[in-house]
């Protein structure tokens, strides 16, 4: 048992687990104070994105957006680069991938190729802006994607008002895109399945993202463990004067692990536009500045791992736009819970204070167990 | 006439005043965050701060009836809330960065709940009776013609934030705490070698930003507006943590480039009026900040090059007048 505590994945996942627990716990205790049918309403945080169709739907796109953000992350802070920069970039490969939607006319099979590519585009290069400054000029690349974020976001707003938007329309958003700007819902022809899938077909929205974004975690996952690249990128990320010393051009490497994670980020972007709402809305990005990094956080920067903590939080997230939706709870508890999770999950020193904890309590009876060692003060620093 | 209509206005006195009252909640968090910026703990969570503070401040101040009681209560409460910072990076090790983020998210999300629950509104307090505080009526001052209106009639807050400015400096270059704070940040290992408790000073430098954040918050709720909205401060924490590094890090730097954003910010407001885009002015602030990060770091890179060159050009003079070899 003890063994397998100390196995890095699963003292991980315990943690992550613990955390969450801890915090939904929380959340049901805040609920309990402010809600008149505190049990109505949780049930329908925890099981509402599961209840119908249509919600799971939600909940998929919901998440396909929070993966591609979190492998943005996933692969910044894996060089050690903590980029903040993920919603200018979002919110810019929004922006081209909106502007081809609407204004190339080409059929569908070369338009949505080409927004997502513009989009991809742009990420590399908003990112690659502050990869730049920091890799070259030494720019502190918290402040340097902070402040890109606003720019990005005032140009996206300053382009949707002035440009983008339609002269009678009454509120600032663009055009419905046409169809061809559109990511088609596509599920593969099962001989079995076929009433389920013409179900899904009609009721989600899930679309070609789906496999997108699975394909997207091959690729990063192949990028920084079967690439050369990603082997700088983690030795970088390791210890940067030892990459140097090893002969490794690190500020390229800074430089890269920025724009390269833009990419995704920018998919992000495209994936609002051209498949969630599809039109160009003010706030495009509203809520989704910072997630990527907690989805990326809880799964360690493991670009593996980020599907699932993607679903889980993408989990949230549906389940409390169920919960305002059904009852006098307003989905900003969920904002709280999130806040919870990362504090708990990110404190290097609780999980090793429990186990002491737990491992004193196990020895002071005299236990037959051999006295277990104290675990160093934390486990092995963490990526993040 | 665009362009002298804005010229005018920005020459106005009215224009001066307003930006003094603009720059006010930026002035506040950035010397706050300066505080802990030099203690090498960099407070992301201003923005979070503010927004604690400004809502308990409109709540309690409405509960109570009482202003000072909830601007009191602000402080409490805001302080409070930024040393869960402290305890989590400080004590758990916790990434400063992700603590403070997660402060953030809670905040926003935090007072958004609070506020619907108590209001049953999301977007604002408007239906709570809070108060505001006083306005400050320099007594003869008030009557000069130009600099009357300039300087007399703000609220409380922004005369604060002008004699907060001098106090920090204060503190950080003539306090025996203010000397620890910046050796501390300097180089932590150094400072503890000779016996500086480094995560005292450290939780009481994220304790004072959290004092100073809170203060600009209280005066966006209780002063500049008269009421609570969701997510009111709207960047404001960041802007005050660009004015930081804007302002080289120092007391005076910051201010200056708080009231820089304040001007910015005021001027939008301006082009607003007329049929300029209002966000390439937005943008300023952020944009310049990015240069100046460039500026900053190039110029203190080629000083630490010529430094090192002149070093070795010492070692070698030395070297020769000893007679050595190459």
């Amino acid at each position: 048992m003890n063994r397998v505590l100390r196995s890095n994945p699963v003292r991980e996942a315990l943690r992550v687990a613990i955390a969450v627990a801890v915090a939904l716990t929380l959340g049901f205790i805040v609920t309990l104070f402010v809600s008149e049918d505190p049990v109505g309403a949780y049930k329908a945080f925890l099981f509402g994105p599961v209840s119908r169709l249509n919600r799971f739907g939600d909940w998929i796109e919901e998440s396909i957006t929070l993966i591609f953000l979190g492998l943005a992350v996933a692969l910044v802070f894996k060089a050690s680069q903590f980029s903040l920069g993920q919603e200018g970039q979002m919110v810019l490969g929004a922006l081209v991938a909106g502007a081809v939607a609407l204004y190339v006319p080409l059929p569908g099979i070369l338009r949505i190729p080409l927004g997502l590519l513009a989009a991809m585009v742009v990420g590399f290069l908003w990112g690659m802006l502050p990869g730049f400054l920091k890799a070259y000029v030494e720019a502190d690349e918290i402040v340097s994607t902070l402040m890109l974020n606003v720019v990005a976001l005032k140009i996206y707003e300053y382009l949707l008002t002035y440009k983008i938007k339609p002269p009678d329309a009454g509120y600032t958003a663009s055009a419905t895109f046409p169809d061809p700007g559109i990511l088609p819902t596509f599920l593969p022809p099962l001989p079995f399945l076929a009433e389920i899938r013409q179900l899904f077909m009609q009721r989600t929205n899930i679309s070609i993202a789906l496999y997108l974004v699975l394909a997207a975690v091959v690729v990063v996952y192949l990028l920084m463990y079967r690439m050369p690249f990603g082997y700088e990128l983690r030795m970088v990320g390791a210890n940067l004067r030892f990459a140097r010393y090893g002969g490794i051009h690190t500020r390229r490497t800074i430089m890269l692990s920025m724009a390269v994670s833009g990419i995704f980020a920018g998919l992000a972007g495209a994936h609002l536009a051209m498949g969630i709402h599809r039109k160009l809305i003010l706030n495009i990005t509203f809520g989704l500045g910072f997630e990527g990094i907690v989805v990326s956080l809880l799964a360690r920067n493991n670009p593996l791992a980020v599907p699932l903590t993607g679903l889980a939080y993408g989990y949230l997230r549906a389940g409390a736009d169920v919960m305002e939706r059904s009852s006098d709870v307003s989905r900003e508890m969920v904002l709280v819970i999130q806040a919870v999770i990362i504090l708990l999950v990110t404190a290097e020193r609780i999980l090793p204070m429990v186990q002491r904890r737990i491992a004193a309590r196990r020895s002071a009876p005299g236990a037959a167990q051999t006295p277990e060692p104290a675990p160093a003060s934390g486990p092995a620093k963490g990526d993040a | 006439m665009s362009i002298g209509l804005v010229l005018r206005g920005i020459f106005s006195a009215l224009f001066v005043a307003s930006v003094l009252r603009i720059s006010t909640p930026l002035i506040l968090p950035a010397l706050g965050g300066l505080i802990s910026d030099l203690a090498g703990v960099i407070n992301i969570a201003l923005e979070g701060i503010m927004l604690v503070a400004a809502f308990t401040g409109v709540v309690v101040s409405a509960y109570t009836q009482n202003v000072w009681l909830g601007v009191l209560a602000g402080l409490a409460v805001g302080t409070l809330f930024s040393l869960i910072l402290a305890l989590f990076h400080l004590y758990l090790k916790t990434d400063i960065i992700l603590a403070g983020i997660a402060l953030n998210i809670m905040a926003q999300g935090g007072t958004v709940f609070l506020l619907f629950t108590l209001t049953g509104d999301k977007g604002s307090s408007a239906s709570l009776a809070s108060g505001t505080v006083p306005r400050v009526v320099i007594p003869l001052l008030h009557d000069v013609p130009v600099l009357g209106t300039i300087l007399s009639g703000h609220h409380i807050f922004t005369y604060l934030a002008f004699l907060l400015a001098v106090v920090v400096a204060v503190f950080l270059y003539r306090t025996p705490l203010g000397t620890h704070l910046r050796a501390v940040g300097e180089n932590p290992e150094a400072a503890a070698s000779v016996g500086i408790n480094v995560v005292r000073v450290q939780t009481i430098a994220i304790g004072l930003s959290g004092l100073l954040a809170s203060l600009g918050g209280l005066s966006l709720s209780m002063a500049y507006l008269s009421f609570f909205q969701n997510n009111m401060t709207a960047g404001r924490g960041f802007i005050a943590l660009a004015a930081i590094f804007l302002g080289g890090r120092t007391p005076w730097g910051t201010l200056l480039a708080a009231v820089f954003f304040g001007f910015a910010d005021a001027l939008a407001n301006q082009f607003g009026s007329l049929q300029v885009p209002p966000q390439w002015v937005q943008m300023i602030p952020y944009a310049a900040t990015v240069i100046a990060l460039v500026v900053y770091n190039v110029r203190r890179r080629r000083q630490a090059i010529e430094r090192a060159r002149r070093m070795q050009e010492q070692l070698h003079a030395q070297g020769t007048a000893f007679g050595g070899g190459d």
